[in-house]
């Protein structure tokens, strides 16, 4: 493995162990939960749960079914907190990358190193992607076991296409944090764009759908390549996570051209 | 020999605030060349400019005979920052290793070596270390590869006395292998006994390059003869390179330019009880040479 590669996976260690472990108990909490809530259908069946306001309902993904295994895992895993937990853990790694140590003063020492500066970016991205999908590994292993051990009758391949798309959102956010530093080297900027993108591309993908005014703009939100295949459902939205991993890639680019251009701690 | 560092009308301006205008200079092989000036005069710009972390507004450096840009040849220079950043729970052993490994590979035996020299910690997490420690670390992985250039800016910054004079015992074995280096520092007294040329500069130009052997030559120095009996001033008078004669009864006082040969042979006549010759202020001389010869120079730039 390259050494900036691993060096930086190493400075990444104690943060990425703290999100798997958090990330894991919060999921495994959601699903313990799972077989009192199948003994009460009518708490929270098709009925209870229409009682909620619309626009909220819209929110949370449509709150269509809470009683069946794959509603229940959609829902409250694969809906909202599941994406934007990977979403905020990636953007933090994102912004170690460049932009921090940038502020910090150490990325001085490290672009006087016989390393040329677009690799220097290309490695700190492998860094970032290899900790997410070590992230995403672990929870989807322990998400598959535990919605076994409830009995929820979700397919392997439906949790991995549901997991594979947490991954590449959350890696599309970590590279948006990432670039954004590389071409301003403020992590306040990059939290910020980040934080706006995520917000307001969820909102715009969940709304959106029954709000024709804004409607198109589902088009440009990262979560709607992730959310409108229902991978859950439907299985691998192969065109959707194309766009997703482009953008990706689009973004890396960005960052390794505008990084390459600039003054670094100016 | 090619110049291990060569600018031509190397210039940068941040936004529209001057860092360094107009500056060609050229540092030879095997020399050490003391970069001078006051606060916010251009030295760290000068330097993160020849080592490619900022980039020009205008002109060209070369390093080693190549465009720093190209990074291979970084692992040919060790660099000391002026604003040392050290953090996190790290220690500074196992950052030495990684620096040295994208280096292309240091001992750990040299690494020791030199931490042992300048009593360094490497154990303990970094974002813990005093500035002193932390400031030696940043000594021991600009020196620790060998390279052919070092580039050290205020390397004796936070250093006990006892550090700097090891610092110093440091740059001249740097020196006498033949390699080159650049430090910069706020007074000449720092660099003046390793330093075989100095440059100043003073916002953001370069107002004079000097030999220090040829500074030492121009030294002025106070000489002062404490006699048994009061000795008459025609004895002293008219003596090649003294000035500033004062004879009071037993005592004269002068300073003297250059050799103090005929000032001693016409003390010797009489019988000396105390003699006092200050060393020569080169930090006086200096300022006193840049005022005059480049001093309009200097204020044009301002
Ligand atoms: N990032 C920056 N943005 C704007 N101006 C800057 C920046 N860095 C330096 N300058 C300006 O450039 C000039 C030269 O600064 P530089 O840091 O090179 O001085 P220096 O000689 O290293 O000073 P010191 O002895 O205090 O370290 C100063 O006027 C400074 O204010
Ligand atoms: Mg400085």
């Amino acid at each position: 493995m390259p050494v900036l590669v691993s060096k930086s996976l190493r400075d990444y260690r104690r943060s990425l162990v703290g999100w798997t472990v958090g990330i894991t108990a919060f999921f495994a909490l959601y699903l313990s939960f799972y077989p009192s809530i199948t003994k009460d259908p009518e708490l929270y069946g098709r009925a209870a749960l229409a009682k909620f306001p619309g626009a909220m309902r819209d929110l949370m993904g449509g709150l269509e079914d809470f009683t069946s295994g794959v509603g229940y895992l959609h829902s409250l895993v694969y809906q909202l907190f599941g994406p934007m937990l990977f979403v905020v853990c990636a953007a933090i790694l994102g912004n170690r990358a460049l932009a921090q140590p940038e502020e910090s003063g150490t990325l001085e020492l490290t672009v006087t190193l016989p390393v040329d500066r677009r690799r220097l970016v290309f490695e700190r991205f492998a860094a970032l992607a290899l900790g997410l999908l070590g992230l995403a590994v672990v929870t989807f292993l322990a998400v598959w076991a535990l919605s076994s051990a409830v009995d929820m009758n979700v397919a392997f391949d439906r949790i991995l296409a549901g997991h594979t798309g947490i991954l590449l959102l959350s890696l599309l956010f970590g590279t948006l944090a990432l670039a954004v530093g590389a071409a301003t080297g403020r992590r306040g900027i990059a939290m910020a764009v980040v934080g706006v993108v995520a917000v307001g591309g969820y909102v715009v993908e969940s709304m959106g759908r029954n709000v024709d005014a804004i409607s198109w703009l589902r088009w440009i939100s990262p979560f709607h390549y992730y959310l409108d295949g229902r991978p859950l459902y439907q299985g691998f939205p192969t065109g959707d996570y194309l766009v997703l991993a482009g953008a990706t890639v689009v973004l890396l680019l960005t960052a390794i051209l505008a990084f390459d251009r600039r003054d670094v701690g100016v | 020999m090619t110049a291990v560092v060569r600018t031509e009308g190397l210039t940068k301006f941040y936004g529209d605030r001057r860092g360094l205008e107009d500056l060609d200079l050229e540092i030879r092989p095997g020399e050490v060349f003391g970069y001078l000036g006051p606060n916010g005069a251009g030295k760290t710009t000068t330097i993160r400019l020849i080592l490619d972390v900022i980039r020009p507004t205008r002109g060209r450096v070369t390093v080693l005979g190549t465009d720093p840009r190209d990074a291979r040849v970084r692992a040919r220079i060790g660099y000391l920052p002026g604003e040392l950043a050290l953090e996190g729970r790290e220690r500074a052993r196992d950052y030495l290793a990684f620096l040295g490994g994208v280096r292309g590979g240091v001992s750990r035996e040299r690494i020791d070596a030199l931490a042992e020299r300048l009593e360094a910690d490497l154990s303990a997490p970094m974002g813990r270390l005093s500035k002193g420690n932390k400031q030696k670390v940043g000594l021991i992985q600009a020196f620790m590869h060998e390279p052919e250039f070092l580039i050290l800016d205020e390397p004796t910054s936070g250093l006990d006395p006892l550090v700097q004079q090891e610092f110093l015992a440091m740059v001249r074995e740097v020196r006498a292998s033949g390699r080159t280096v650049l430090m910069s520092s706020h007074v000449l007294a720092e660099v003046e006994n390793v330093s075989d040329r100095v440059g100043i500069v003073r916002a953001g130009r370069l107002v004079a390059v000097e030999d220090i052997a040829a500074l030492r030559e121009k030294a002025v120095r106070l000489v002062e003869f404490h006699f048994d009996a009061p000795v008459p001033r025609e004895a002293f008078e008219g003596l090649a390179g003294v000035r500033d004669l004062r004879v009071e009864g037993a005592s004269v006082r002068c300073t003297i330019d250059g050799r103090p040969d005929a000032l001693v042979k016409a003390a010797a006549r009489f019988t000396v009880v105390h003699m006092v010759s200050a060393e020569p202020d080169l930090e006086e001389i200096f300022l006193t040479y840049y005022s005059e010869e480049g001093g309009h120079h200097a204020r044009a730039g301002v």
